[in-house]
């Protein structure tokens, strides 16, 4: 007992030793105002640098907003810092970003990242056994099925998106044309995220549970040469309407140019796609805005009705020509541990974690970023997600679906 | 080969660097970052390596090494995901599908050489990544397992890995000592410098090869599994991706090629680089990281093109020059030699059975046919020149002889076996030795190593074969220069030393190709003295000339070949008065003006 109590007493000694010696004089003068660290690792260079960026002009405009109106309330006005790291192009520099931001800001409270799936699974190996709360955009099942508790993922998974995305699909054809469609066509790649969407229609019942026929069902490998062979399928099976599930852009662009050289484009075959890239302002670069008219996209966030003014400052203060998910994301991920934060009341990871397992924001800016409440069930996921539909309209993504936050009403494209 | 001290101080090398990475990791590095860059550094050095084994010894370069890599790392995760099996398992299993994936991708790849191999070798991989992802194998996580964590290689502790990639790294560095200080290196050795010679002194270089492969095949695919692990998520872009194969090549050059230590100091300068310039510059300007990379990358290779260990090697030895041994005068090395200048009795030997026997022998290349319906018949015991003017097929009867080419038609008996179709190796342990037109050495290795090379056809073990090669090397009178590099001999050397090679095995047929040529009038009788002493000791010797003047007086059966065809055969001085022998060599113009005073 007596052994006990003195080996724990010098730990905590050695502890507080540690904490305090560095500025020990000048902490208690700050700790009025300093500042509550949080993290954000993103690809900030490599092959998908671009989306990383978008994320961080997010998340940098939501530090800006929270630090110029007062910042963290519940913490005396503490100002929010951000840090960030880069995630690279690979899952070994993920995770290596991951642990080296733990080791030199040891007082984190919170972090979002790492926009792709396989990165946001080797980073969220650290973060967890750090027990540091950690929100992602990212779609992958396996990130909140490992029954971890330190993951918070914002969008609805690959899983259910795969599921829901041919039902309301149809719903909206059905409401514009008055006709259910009977047929699909699918082309997708075999890149992770369209083979988990594929999977969930073919082997999932996807496709039996909505009644449509496959007539068309091809898997390419990225990069394609030549969309020639997927596009003639199309033109003998003629489906009611194309799943087109790429993840490149080229390669959706030679499968749209194809259509269009086959006479398939404007409407003769409805397009629907899956994703955040369907809707990029590089998309629109370069296929042009004729060939996207029409074109549907399920995604897991796009700007919505109540966001107008957001949207506009957000355009200002980036020069992007629109918003997109990953802008979205960034800022309500910063959003979402703020206000943990003033529900904590402690810069203390543990209970901002308690914090974001326990709240239910339907108003204020973090709710206002996403769709649905957040509320977050004991996976990690959040309940209670409509599904959002996107549509390209005169040259711009907008979303149609659910009707409450449209920003614009859906057509079916049909001759 | 290194002598057994040296080896002995490369263990203690390995020992002491166990000990400063144990150090490192436990003593100086606090935080588990450092702690999980230093496992990948680890475990790229084994990777790199692993690619040394192979690359960095035979010469054959791989640029598909993230194959064994990546097939390591699915081992991994699919045991685990498919059948919970532990990595303890798993890992040690995944150096098993290495060595397999060796076997498969080396049988048929090794039929390609030099360019052709690397670029073969890159495709293996790719077309591994796409069957990953065909299989649907997009993203694996290895779960997390709470309960028995230990049991699943999940350490809290970060230093567990550190331990676990260095014992790799020194399994790594200890098979690579062995195997440098082993027949199995100095076959690879051989092969790098000369494939060819190599394979005709014996040398089954296929085999060798494919072993090399499937070695370090197991070797890159256990790291790969432990990379597994410590990653935790296996995606095929991350394992099977052109920058794994890449890393590989890179730490090894950049370290130093064929050298033990060269892909560990490459890994531990180049992985910690490009990571902490990853760190410092990563968020402040993105993408600038690679950048400062590769001019470092340059910087280095400008500096030290064969990679920093031999650089710094160079660098040491030019500060303190290592003892070499004196180079003995010219008249000592040629003492054994000249003490038998007096020329021999011209006896034709007893000639006994008939040793090497060629049936109708063809070969053509394309539209020309080099060699055509040869007969011929090497007694035992003679000393048979063949001749004739440039092109006429000699050296590609030697080719067909040794097995380098396969006759079509045509068959070719030794001590009445056939030996038509063999590998020149097997040809060799079947009692022929040869040398080449233009000597074939191993140009990095001293003069003993060049001839210990073609002891281990015949040598029971490696000390054995040290033995038989001295005893070679003092017969042809080269003892003295033993310990010299090969390439800084001088013709004659060279020709003595190849002969001493091809001597080792106690061949029962020597065949010479233009052992004379180029060869100053002095140095030319103390070969000739050696080639009648190889006949004196019971050796049969075929040699290629087409000078004559020499062979006249060396050999006592002369066979004269021309456009691939045998035009004449017998004594010496009856051959070349032959009309078709001189219409050969001078043209008929000159053939009646022989003929004449000869009437």
């Amino acid at each position: 007992m007596n052994r006990k109590l003195t080996r724990r007493s010098v730990t905590a000694g050695l502890a507080l030793g540690a904490l305090a010696s560095p500025g020990l004089g000048i902490g208690i003068a700050r700790a009025q105002t300093k500042a509550v660290k949080i993290a954000m690792i993103a690809p900030l260079s490599g092959p998908w640098a671009r989306q990383g960026q978008l994320l961080r002009m997010g998340s940098d405009m939501a530090v800006d907003d929270i630090n110029s109106q007062g910042g963290i309330k519940a913490l005396g006005g503490a100002k929010l810092e951000i840090i960030y790291a880069d995630a690279g192009d690979s899952t070994e520099k993920a995770k290596n970003a991951a642990q080296r931001l733990l080791s030199d800001h040891p007082d984190l409270v919170g972090g979002s990242g790492a926009w792709l799936s396989s990165f946001t699974l080797a980073v969220t190996e650290v973060t967890e056994r750090a027990q540091l709360p950690w929100l992602t955009l990212s779609y992958s099942d396996a990130i909140t099925n490992r029954g971890f508790k330190f993951v918070f993922q914002t969008s609805p998974t690959a899983d259910w998106q795969a599921s829901e995305t041919l039902p309301t699909a149809i719903k909206l054809a059905e409401a514009a044309t008055g006709k259910r469609p009977k047929t699909i066509g699918i082309i997708q790649d075999n890149t992770a995220s369209p083979v988990s969407f594929g999977k969930q229609l073919r082997e999932g019942g996807g496709l039996d549970k909505v009644g449509l026929k496959p007539v068309v069902d091809q898997i390419f490998t990225p990069p394609l040469s030549d969309a020639t062979p997927l596009v003639d399928k199309v033109r003998s099976g003629k489906p009611d309407f194309l799943l087109l599930l790429t993840s490149a852009m080229p390669d959706c662009k030679l499968v749209l140019e194809k259509l269009d050289e086959f006479k398939l484009s404007k409407g003769k075959v409805p397009l629907v796609g899956n994703g955040a890239p369907f809707g990029s302002p590089e998309l629109l670069k370069t296929i042009g805005p004729e060939l996207l008219e029409g074109l549907l996209f399920s995604v897991a966030n796009w700007p919505m009705k109540g966001q107008e003014e957001f949207i506009e400052r957000f355009k200002k203060r980036t020069g992007e020509p629109f918003l997109t998910q990953d802008g979205l994301c960034g800022y309500g991920d910063v959003a979402i541990l703020k206000e943990a934060l003033e529900l904590a009341g402690a810069a203390d990871k543990l209970k901002v974690a308690e914090a974001i397992r326990t709240m239910n924001l339907t108003t204020g800016p973090a709710a206002q970023s996403f769709p649905g409440p957040i509320k977050f069930d004991d996976k990690g996921r959040r309940q209670d997600v409509p599904m959002i539909f996107a549509q390209w309209q005169k040259g711009m993504p907008v979303t149609v679906f659910p009707t409450e936050l449209a920003l614009a009403k859906p057509f079916w494209p049909s001759v | 080969m290194r002598t057994r001290a040296e080896a002995r101080r490369q263990r203690w090398a390995i020992l002491g660097f166990a000990v400063a990475i144990l150090v490192l990791s436990f003593v100086v590095l606090k935080s588990a970052y450092y702690q999980l860059v230093l496992t990948q550094v680890l475990l790229w050095a084994v990777l790199s390596l692993a690619w040394n084994l192979l690359s960095g010894y035979s010469g054959y370069f791989s640029f598909g090494h993230a194959a064994f890599w990546g097939l390591g790392a699915y081992t991994v995760a699919l045991g685990m995901l498919y059948f919970d099996l532990t990595p303890w398992i798993s890992v040690p299993f995944a150096a098993l599908v290495g060595a397999v994936a060796g076997a498969i991708i080396g049988y048929p790849t090794f039929r390609l050489r030099g360019h052709y191999f690397a670029l073969a070798m890159l495709a293996y991989p790719l077309a591994t990544l796409y069957v990953f992802q065909w299989l649907g194998y997009q993203e694996l996580a290895l779960p997390m397992k709470r309960e028995a964590p230990l049991l699943y290689m999940q350490f809290e502790d970060p230093r567990a890995y550190v331990v676990l990639a260095l014992g790799l790294v020194v399994a790594a560095l200890l098979i690579s000592l062995k195997v440098e200080n082993s027949r199995f290196g100095m076959a690879l050795l051989a092969i790098k410098q000369n494939e060819p010679a190599a394979e005709a002194a014996g040398i089954n270089t296929w085999r060798w090869k494919m072993l090399a492969l499937m070695l370090s095949g197991a070797i890159a695919a256990i790291a790969g599994g432990l990379y597994g692990v410590v990653l935790l998520v296996v995606t095929p872009e991350t394992v099977f991706g052109m920058l794994v194969s890449a890393q590989a090549l890179i730490l090894a050059l950049f370290g130093g090629v064929g050298s033990l230590w060269g892909p560990v100091i490459g890994a531990m300068l180049l992985v910690p680089l490009a990571e902490g310039l990853n760190a410092e510059l990563g968020d402040v300007l993105p993408g600038i990281q690679g950048v400062v990379y590769g001019i470092a990358i340059i910087m280095i290779i400008l500096w030290a093109p064969e990679g920093v260990y031999w650089r710094a090697l160079d660098r040491l030895s030019r500060r303190s020059p290592a003892p070499h041994a004196p180079e003995p005068a010219a008249g000592t090395i040629a003492t054994p030699v000249a003490a038998n200048v007096a020329p021999l009795p011209r006896a034709p030997a007893p000639l006994g059975d008939d040793l090497l026997v060629l049936r109708d022998v063809g070969i053509s290349f394309g539209g020309l046919r080099a060699l055509d319906g040869i007969d011929l018949a090497i007694p035992e015991g003679g000393l048979y020149g063949i001749i004739g003017p440039n092109g006429a097929g000699k050296t590609t009867l030697f080719n067909v002889i040794n097995g380098f080419l396969a006759p079509d038609p045509g068959a070719i008996t030794l001590s009445g076996e056939p030996i038509t179709g063999l590998r020149p190796s097997q040809v060799c342990r079947r009692g022929v030795g040869r040398t080449f037109q233009v000597v074939r050495a191993f140009p990095r290795m001293t003069v003993l190593e060049n001839v210990i090379v073609g002891a281990f056809v015949g040598a029971p073990d490696d000390a054995a074969a040290r033995q038989m090669a001295l005893a070679a090397l003092d017969r042809v009178g080269l003892s003295a220069r033993s310990g010299a590099i090969a390439g800084g001999l001088t013709t004659r050397e060279l020709r003595l030393m190849e002969l001493a090679r091809a001597l080792v095995p106690h061949p029962k047929l020597m065949l010479l190709d233009e052992t004379l040529a180029g060869l100053a009038h002095d140095d030319l009788d103390g070969i000739l003295t050696v080639i009648r002493q190889l006949r004196a000791d019971g050796i049969t010797v075929v040699i290629i000339e087409h000078t004559m003047q020499a062979m006249v007086k060396l050999v006592d059966h002369f066979t004269v070949l021309d456009h691939g065809r045998l035009i004449a055969s017998g004594q010496p001085n009856d051959v070349v008065r032959d009309p078709s022998v001189i219409e050969a060599y001078l043209g008929k113009k000159w053939v009646d003006r022989v003929a004449v005073p000869a009437k």
